[in-house]
């Protein structure tokens, strides 16, 4: 809980990022896949880092008058 | 040899080739197939009229031109070419025999084809006459019926013996200003198209003042017309009028509005003949009629089998002689000597399709491939496949990389449908425009034969784009929880209500993306605002840095030390001072839990501060930070030292690199160097040319006069647009959360409107409610959501790219690669 998930998770993301550094064989894509792959992993947990960080001490948490909710799709 | 990458272009080559004379032609062609070399123009001084291979390429112009007159009758028959099967490549003449006799079995065509349509012009003019006339005998014979008629019962009434009289009366007059009986009428009769028919009456009725009798009858059928292949629909007329005097007036008025006069016996026996004898005419006509067609038919058929082989022949030949005049002629050694740029990776194919063509042709003397030195700027070549080729012409619209520059391309691949999916986040959308583009790419093999529609051309064309931003746009879609605007609960809230309270309590953070709690709350929109608008300020500082990172790439491969610490230290330090800082001090807010409280449950932090007024205040009261503002002690000061930082680096960024240029020019000066002369000439043939036959010049690069003048205003530009951009930049990137908000609150609309009205209903009129609203929803949701908002946020994320992040690194000002390759000219000519 807290604030260690998003290094931790940071530090998984980091290693994804080695790995698909090392792990592209040689040819003539292997910059771009390589490249892509890593800007990949970067952009989603940025995507994600900042969404759990920005609920992890939240200033206002949900008001809802009177309990009424919108639809929910369950699953 | 290293691969190539997307990263920068390739390395290009300056070479020459010494072409032996009576390889030439084939060697040329080999060439072409093998698309790799962009020739320069040797003969820049001579003109289009003047070159060598005129002759050649006149002749070739000529049998493209009998060739497009093939493809008109074609067209014109409704008779389809044969589309080319096979690979391009195989498809060459293999000599100038096949050449000769391809050109005579082309006239040998058209001679007959030009004779056929001549003929059958002619047949189809006298059965038009033909038919023509048949109808206004036919029609007339109604007219001539009731004169006759009405004369019998005038005459019948009259006096019965005359009957002899008048039937020699008849044979008496000629054809044409008949006189019936002892009405002294005259009569035309023709045929006009019918739309001129009231102009023709009027213009008749003013003319003769009114003195005449005319009577038209509509031809059923539509006459068509063998010259220009329009359909006309017709009409049969017959005038009748009194006196020689009006019916040559008559006759002369109805030629001149197009009127076809067939003059038309009066007696009924003769016209009873004339009828029998061109009907046998009109079916003798007919029958040769259709022979010739049959006739041309096949001989178009034939001409269909070959036609685009033909064609592509040609148009290689053109293009071979097109490239071979752009050479020089050696005549002492008998060669052509040809210039061009070529990837340097590629020599080996080169000098291979050189020898090729050397042994087809049977040849003992090789071709030559020298590489030349040059200080020119070679054209920018970037391999791209059918994945990058979107993502590269996206950043090829902004301009093209500078020779061996880093390319934003490689870089777009990702960021490019990652902003977009920012602002276009939503699950159910992105599934949607996943499976479109999966569809395109599934049946690529197919759509690949040929597209008509341009808008869908469009779209196939960018489908691995799209692909990507649907992916993109299902994961954006889960981090901000939205599906078709509605939450989707995979993991339990981290919030809970208690009770009859209005505010939930934390009891955890939901792991992956926005708490479903937040959705229909009250204050949704307050969190997502500041949620999102933290959100594009944090990924446009990155996006931006990263940017003024690869300008170091730049620095060190055109080995401009000077740069690195003159430009890239004081930009990097600069922004991270300012909008570093900034994005710094989000996360530190958002890590710090401002409801903790201390053991005698006093909050141990102040209230939370505005970020806003932080940034704006560390410029105003550069370090005072009051007490009840901190984010953490010692503020004051470290904003303080980052404004001073920033405040350096405007100088620096200004004055070194000017400066230190002059010094070192000055240096390089007092030690005696000059600028070589400015219009150096380089000799490219060897120094033994006896013959004094080519002589390749090239001018050499100016060399620029060091001004210090110039380059202070370039820099002084240069350190204002970068200060000012940093702000106006990163303020830009604000785009990404007002178009998300729109986006989410746009879905969210959608549904309150349409579908969630009708959920709550049942019975029949409850399933026919749902079954409209559905269709309503769903159809707005691909029409405004998916094509329309959709539309806006590839525009905005396109001008992220070529503003916010290429003006970090990007110069754009390279000319493309544009090598000789028959696949490049034969694709051109189909468009």
């Amino acid at each position: 809980m807290g604030g260690w998930n998003i290094i931790m998770i940071g530090f998984g993301a980091s290693i994804f990022i080695a790995l698909s550094y090392i792990s592209i064989p040689k040819g003539p894509n292997q910059t771009t896949i390589r490249t892509s792959l890593i800007l990949t992993i970067i952009c989603c947990y940025l995507m994600w880092a900042i969404a759990y960080l920005a609920q992890l001490h939240p200033l206002i948490t949900p008001k809802s008058v009177g309990g009424i909710h919108h639809e929910e799709l369950k699953f | 040899m290293p691969y190539s990458s997307l990263f920068r272009s390739e390395e290009m080559s300056l070479i020459q080739l010494y072409i032996p004379q009576e390889t030439a032609q084939p060697t040329v062609a080999e060439l072409g197939e093998l698309g790799l070399i962009q020739f320069r123009d040797l003969n820049p001084d001579v003109n289009a009229f003047q070159r060598a291979f005129v002759k050649e390429i006149r002749r070739f112009d000529e049998m493209e031109r009998h060739l497009r007159f093939f493809d008109a009758q074609l067209t014109k028959s409704d008779i389809p070419v044969r589309p080319l099967t096979g690979d391009i490549r195989n498809i060459h003449a293999r000599s100038a025999q096949e050449i000769d006799d391809l050109e005579e079995k082309i006239i040998e065509h058209e001679r007959r084809i030009t004779q056929m349509n001549d003929s059958y012009e002619t047949l189809q003019k006298q059965y038009l006459k033909l038919t023509e006339m048949k109808f206004v005998l036919q029609e007339t014979r109604v007219f001539f019926d009731e004169a006759t008629s009405r004369q019998d019962n005038i005459r019948n009434s009259f006096d019965e013996p005359t009957a002899p009289l008048l039937e020699q009366q008849d044979l008496e007059h000629g054809s044409e200003s008949l006189v019936l009986h002892h009405l002294n009428l005259g009569f035309v009769t023709g045929v006009i198209s019918r739309a001129k028919m009231q102009t023709f009456e009027r213009i008749l009725w003013r003319a003769l003042r009114g003195n005449l009798y005319l009577k038209y009858v509509e031809i059923d059928e539509p006459i068509t017309d063998p010259e220009t292949d329009e359909v006309l629909e017709k009409n049969v007329f017959i005038i009748f009028a009194h006196g020689k005097e009006l019916i040559n007036k008559i006759t002369k008025i109805s030629e001149s509005l197009g009127a076809t006069l067939y003059p038309v016996d009066s007696d009924p026996n003769v016209r009873d003949n004339n009828s029998t004898e061109i009907t046998s005419q009109i079916e003798a006509r007919n029958s040769v009629l259709q022979n010739t067609y049959n006739v041309r038919r096949t001989e178009l058929l034939k001409i269909a089998e070959d036609l685009n082989i033909w064609m592509t022949i040609i148009k290689k030949e053109k293009a071979i002689y097109h490239t071979m005049n752009l050479f020089n002629y050696d005549s002492g050694r008998k060669c052509l000597i040809a210039e061009g740029w070529c990837p340097s990776n590629d020599f080996d194919k080169i000098n291979q399709a050189l020898r090729n063509a050397t042994d087809q042709s049977g040849s003992t003397v090789p071709s030559i491939l020298n590489e030349l030195r040059t200080t020119k700027e070679p054209p920018t070549f970037i391999r791209v496949n059918k994945f990058t080729v979107g993502f590269q012409e996206i950043v090829d619209a902004y301009g093209v990389a500078k020779y061996r520059e880093v390319n934003p391309g490689l870089f777009t691949i990702i960021t490019f449908p990652f902003l977009f999916a920012v602002m276009f986040g939503d699950f159910g959308h992105g599934m949607l425009v996943t499976a479109a583009a999966l569809y395109l790419v599934i049946r690529e093999k197919k759509f690949e034969k040929g597209i008509s529609d341009e808008i869908f051309a469009t779209f196939f064309s960018g489908r691995y784009i799209i692909l990507l931003m649907g992916l993109f746009s299902i994961y954006t879609g889960l981090i901000y929880n939205d599906c078709f605007s509605l939450p989707l609960r995979f993991f339990p809230s981290g919030f809970q209500w208690h009770g009859n309270q209005t505010d939930a309590q934390q009891i955890g953070v939901y792991p992956i993306g926005i708490d479903p709690a937040w959705h229909g709350s009250d204050n949704f929109l307050i969190f997502t605002n500041s949620y999102k608008m933290k959100m594009s300020i944090i990924l446009g500082v990155i996006q931006m840095s990263f940017g003024i990172v690869l300008t170091v790439y730049n620095y060190t491969y055109f080995k401009k030390r000077l740069s690195i610490w003159a430009e890239f230290i004081p930009q990097m330090l600069f922004m991270q001072c300012i909008f570093g800082y900034l994005v710094f001090t989000i996360i530190l807010k958002w890590s710090i839990n401002w409801n903790e409280r201390d053991n005698n449950g006093e909050l141990v932090h102040s209230a939370p501060p505005g970020l806003l007024n932080m940034l704006i205040y560390m410029f105003l009261q550069p370090g005072v930070v009051a007490e009840e503002d901190k984010l953490y002690p010692g503020q004051g000061f470290v904003q303080g030292t980052l404004l001073f930082i920033a405040l350096i680096c405007v100088p620096w960024m200004l004055l070194t690199k000017p400066f230190i240029m002059r010094r070192d020019h000055k240096k390089i000066r007092s030690q005696g160097y000059h600028n070589p002369q400015m219009d150096t000439t380089r000799v490219s043939t060897d120094e033994d040319n006896e013959y004094g036959g080519a002589v390749v010049a090239e001018e050499m690069f100016e060399v620029e006069e060091f001004d210090f003048g110039e380059i202070m205003i370039h820099q002084c530009i240069h350190t204002i647009e970068f200060c000012l951009g940093c702000i106006s930049n990163t303020a830009s990137y604000l785009r990404l959360w007002a178009l998300s908000l729109a986006h989410a609150q746009l879905s969210s609309v959608l549904w309150d409107m349409t579908l969630k009205p009708t959920l709550g209903m049942s019975g029949v009129l409850g399933t026919i409610a749902f079954i409209i609203a559905f269709t309503l929803w769903f159809s707005l949701t691909v029409f405004i959501l998916l094509l329309m908002e959709g539309l806006s946020a590839f525009l905005h994320a396109l001008r992220l790219h070529w503003v916010e992040f290429n003006n970090k690194f990007y110069e754009g000002t390279g000319r493309k690669f544009q090598p000789f390759s028959f696949k490049l000219i034969l694709k051109d000519d189909d468009h």
